[in-house]
C-alpha cells in the first residue's frame, strides 16, 4: 500500500470541545468588554454633555447678568441664539426671577411642559416634548437666581445617537478582534491536529499490518512527539525493544 | 488713494479689493457695476458716476485672513472718493428688503455725486450680500473695516446682524468706526452699551409696538397677541408690545414664533393654532414679509379674523404683493382686509409731502438696480416703496452729515458732524435733531392699511378694527 493510499483520518471530536471552549471564553470576554465600554463611554459621554451645558447654562447666566439688569432682551436673545447652534443644545429659555419666560428659542411656540415646570430649578431633569423629542434640562441660576434662572436643554435623542456611534464603533473593534481571535485559534489547534491525524493515519495502517509500505510514513520522519509515537507504534507492532525507537532509521535498514 | 491700501484701481473705477479669484467680481467698464452697466458706463462719465459702486461678492464662506489689523489709516479716504460700508440681504427670503433699501439710498447719492458728490468726493458703496445672516454679516463687516477700510457703515438691514456687529463695533471704539442709520428698531443700537457707536434715524420698535397697542386698546381690542420671529429682531419687538400692554395693566395673550429665513411656502397652521387657542383681539407680527404673509394667509384660511399688525421692517409692499398673488375667489384683496403695518416713514403716495416727489422722481430718474454680481435669485423691484423711501432719506441725511465734516473727512470728525444737525428738515414734515443722549433722528410712527391694492393711511381704527369691525370698513 502506497503513502498516498495511507487512510486519511480526520479528528473531529476531540477537538470540537476546544473549539467551543476557545469561541465561548472569546464571546465571554467580548461581551465583558463591550458591556463596560458602552457603560463607561456612555457615562462618560452623557456627564460631558451633561457638564459642557452646564457649562453654557452658567455662561449664558454669567454675561445675562448686565444685559437683564438693562432689560436688553434682544441681546439677550441675540446672546442665547449664538449658544443653540452648538449640537446637541437644542432649546434655551431664561425665567425671571418672579418666573416669566422672557426669552427664548421654541418655534412654533413654548411647549405647555416648559410652562408649568419650576422656572427655577437648576437640577438637571429629564423632559419629553410633544413633537421635539426627549431632553435633559439644566438650569443655572443668573445673580445667585435674583435676576433669574437660564434653562439649556439637551437633545437625548442627538446624545443617544452620539454614544450609540462610539460605542458601535467600539463594539465593532471588539468584534473584528473576536472574529480574528476565534480564526487564530482554529488555525492554531488545526496546526496541532494535522500531525495527530497523520498518526492516527499511521497508527491504524499498523493494525491493518501494511508493514511494508509503513516503514517509509512521513511520520516516522519527524523529528516531534508524533514522530517518537509513530516510531514507538512501528517497533511496538514488530515486538523491538522500545529502545531502538529513538532512531527513525534503525526500523528500516 | 494711498498706496497702502489693499486691492487695485481700476481705471476711472473704484478700487476692487485683491480676493479670491474665485469669488472676485470683475469690474465692469469704468466700474460701474450695476445691472444696466453698459449704458451706465457712458452714462456715468458725463455724470460723474452717480450709481459707482465698489462690489465685494458675497464672501461669507470666505474666512477672513488671519492676523488681519487695523491699518491705522484712521479711516482716511481716497481723495475723490468718501466709501460706505454695506453688508445687507441681497439673496434669501428678505432680499426684498436690501434690496429697496439700496434703490432708495442709491437714489439719492446718484443725484449728490451727479452733482460733483460731497465736497468733491463720490459716495461709493462698497456692498456686501449677508443673507440677512448674522455670521456672514460679522464676516462682512470685518472685511469693510479691516480689508476695505470704509469710511462708515451704512444701510445695514437686520436686527440679528446689527446686534452681532455692534460688539465689534466697541472692540474696535478706538477706531471710531459709526453704523449708521441701520434698517432695524431694535434697542440695542439705541442703548448701553453699543449706543454710542450707532446713530439711527427711524423710529423704534418700542414706538411701533406701543402705537400699534395704545391704538389696539383704545378700540377696545385688548386681548393681543404677537407672532414674532425666534431672534433678536422678533425679541425686540415681543419686549415692546410686553411694556406697551404693561402699561395699560395688561399681558401678552399668546405667542407664536418661527424661524428666520422661513419662506412663503411655509405652513404657518401650527402658530396660528396655538394664537388661535388664546382667543385674541389682535396680533402683532414681528417678522419679514415672507413668514408674515404666510402667516396672515394661514390665519385667514383657519378663521382667525382679527386685525394682524406688521412692523416697519416687514416690507410691506413685498408682503402685499405675496398675499395678492396668493388671493382667492378672483379677489385679490382676499387675505388683507386685516392688516394694518405700521411705518417710520410717511406714504409714498402723499405727493403733498416735500420729499416724496422729490424721492419718487429720483426713483424714476435713475431706478438704481443691485449689481448683478449680487443678484442670486430673481427679484422685481417695486417703483416705490416704504423701504427704499427709507433708505432715499437715510441717504440724504448722511449726505447732509457728510457735508458738515470740516475739511478732510476723517471718523474723528463724525461726532461732531452729526452733532450739529439740529432742526434738519428732512422734508416729510418731522425736524431732525442729533445730540450725545439723542441718537435717533425721527420718532414718528405712521399706520397704513390695504386699499384698492395699496397701502393707504389709516385715519379711523374705530371703523376699520372697532369690536364690530369686519375689516372691510374703509380707511
Amino acid at each position: 500500500m502506497s503513502q498516498t493510499e495511507t487512510h486519511e483520518i480526520r479528528i473531529k471530536r476531540l477537538f470540537r470541545k476546544t473549539r467551543f471552549g476557545i469561541f465561548v471564553l472569546f464571546g465571554a470576554i467580548v461581551f465583558a468588554t463591550s458591556t463596560l465600554s458602552i457603560r463607561t463611554v456612555s457615562s462618560q459621554l452623557e456627564e460631558e454633555y451633561e457638564s459642557n451645558s452646564a457649562n453654557i447654562a452658567k455662561n449664558i447666566a454669567d454675561s445675562s447678568v448686565d444685559i437683564l439688569l438693562n432689560r436688553n432682551l434682544a441681546t439677550l436673545q441675540s446672546l442665547i441664539d449664538q449658544f443653540v447652534e452648538i449640537q446637541s443644545i437644542r432649546y434655551i429659555y431664561i425665567t425671571s426671577d418672579t418666573g416669566e419666560i422672557l426669552t427664548h428659542t421654541f418655534v412654533p411656540g413654548v411647549p405647555e411642559v416648559i410652562r408649568e415646570s419650576d422656572p427655577h430649578a437648576t437640577e438637571p431633569v429629564e423632559r419629553s416634548l410633544p413633537g421635539m423629542g426627549d431632553f435633559v434640562e439644566i438650569g443655572s441660576p443668573i445673580l445667585a437666581g435674583q435676576a433669574g434662572t437660564v434653562h439649556v436643554g439637551m437633545d437625548l435623542d442627538l446624545v443617544r445617537l452620539k454614544i450609540q456611534r462610539a460605542t458601535g464603533q467600539q463594539i465593532a473593534l471588539i468584534c473584528i478582534i473576536l472574529i480574528v481571535g476565534v480564526l487564530g485559534s482554529i488555525w492554531f489547534v488545526r496546526l496541532a491536529v494535522t500531525p495527530l491525524e497523520e498518526l492516527l493515519s499511521y497508527v491504524v495502517g499498523l493494525a491493518r499490518r501494511d508493514a511494508d509500505d509503513l516503514n517509509d510514513a512521513k511520520v516516522l520522519t519527524r523529528d516531534d512527539e508524533i514522530g517518537e509515537m509513530a516510531r514507538l507504534m512501528l517497533h511496538a507492532v514488530r515486538g523491538e525493544a522500545p529502545g531502538a525507537a529513538s532512531n527513525p532509521g534503525s526500523g528500516t535498514d | 488713494m494711498s498706496g497702502s491700501r489693499k486691492g487695485t484701481q481700476p481705471p476711472n473705477g473704484p478700487p476692487v479689493p485683491n480676493r479670491d479669484p474665485a469669488r472676485e467680481v470683475p469690474p465692469s467698464p469704468g466700474g460701474l457695476l450695476t445691472r444696466r452697466s453698459a449704458i451706465r458706463a457712458g452714462l456715468a462719465g458725463l455724470l460723474g458716476a452717480p450709481f459707482a459702486t465698489s462690489l465685494g461678492a458675497s464672501t461669507a464662506t470666505r474666512p477672513l485672513a488671519p492676523g488681519l489689523r487695523w491699518s491705522g489709516r484712521q479711516g482716511a479716504q481716497p481723495d475723490d472718493e468718501i466709501v460706505l460700508g454695506v453688508s445687507a440681504a441681497f439673496s434669501g427670503p428678505s432680499r426684498g428688503l436690501g434690496t429697496e433699501l439700496y434703490r432708495g439710498a442709491m437714489s439719492c447719492f446718484g443725484q449728490v455725486n451727479e452733482q460733483g458728490g460731497v465736497n468733491g468726493r463720490r459716495i461709493v458703496p462698497r456692498l456686501y450680500d449677508d443673507g440677512y445672516q448674522p455670521d456672514p454679516c460679522v464676516e462682512n463687516t470685518l472685511k469693510l473695516m479691516l480689508e476695505d477700510e470704509v469710511f462708515l457703515l451704512f444701510g445695514y438691514v437686520g436686527t440679528p446682524t446689527v446686534t452681532r456687529v455692534l460688539p465689534l463695533l466697541k472692540k474696535f471704539q478706538d477706531q471710531q468706526m459709526y453704523i449708521f442709520f441701520p434698517f432695524t428698531g431694535a434697542q440695542p443700537q439705541r442703548e448701553p452699551p453699543y449706543g454710542e457707536f450707532a446713530f439711527n434715524l427711524r423710529a423704534s420698535y418700542g414706538q411701533e409696538t406701543a402705537g400699534l397697542v395704545d391704538n389696539f386698546i383704545r378700540i377696545g381690542r385688548r386681548r393681543i397677541a404677537v407672532f414674532y420671529q425666534a431672534d433678536a429682531y422678533g425679541r425686540s419687538g415681543w419686549a415692546g408690545v410686553r411694556a406697551a400692554l404693561a402699561r395699560h395693566g395688561e399681558t401678552i395673550a399668546g405667542e407664536a414664533t418661527y424661524r428666520r429665513g422661513t419662506q412663503f411656502t411655509s405652513v404657518m397652521r401650527p402658530q396660528v393654532e396655538i394664537l388661535q387657542e388664546a382667543s385674541p383681539d389682535a396680533v402683532i407680527c414681528v417678522g419679514a414679509y415672507a413668514a408674515c404673509a404666510a402667516f396672515a394667509r394661514d390665519a385667514m384660511d383657519l378663521g382667525l379674523h382679527v386685525p394682524i399688525a406688521n412692523l416697519s421692517f416687514v416690507g410691506s409692499e413685498n408682503l402685499l404683493s405675496l398675499l395678492v398673488g396668493a388671493s382667492r375667489d378672483d379677489d385679490p384683496a382676499y387675505y388683507t382686509p386685516w392688516l394694518v403695518n405700521s411705518q417710520v416713514v410717511p406714504s409714498y403716495e402723499d405727493t403733498s409731502i416735500p420729499a416724496i416727489p422729490e424721492y419718487r422722481d429720483l426713483m424714476d430718474r435713475y431706478d438704481p438696480q443691485v449689481p448683478e454680481e449680487l443678484v442670486v435669485e430673481p427679484y422685481d423691484p417695486f417703483p416705490y416703496s416704504f423701504t427704499s423711501l427709507e433708505g432715499y432719506l437715510d441717504a440724504k441725511l448722511l449726505t447732509e452729515i457728510l457735508r458738515r465734516i470740516d475739511g478732510t473727512p476723517e471718523r474723528s470728525k463724525l461726532n461732531d458732524a452729526v452733532f450739529s444737525v439740529r432742526n434738519y428738515d428732512l422734508g416729510i414734515g418731522e425736524m431732525v435733531s442729533f445730540a450725545p443722549d439723542r441718537r435717533q433722528g425721527l420718532q414718528s410712527v405712521y399706520y397704513t392699511v390695504v386699499e384698492d391694492g395699496r397701502f393707504v393711511t389709516l385715519t379711523d381704527w374705530e371703523a376699520k378694527f372697532g369690536p364690530t369691525a369686519t375689516g372691510d370698513d374703509a380707511s
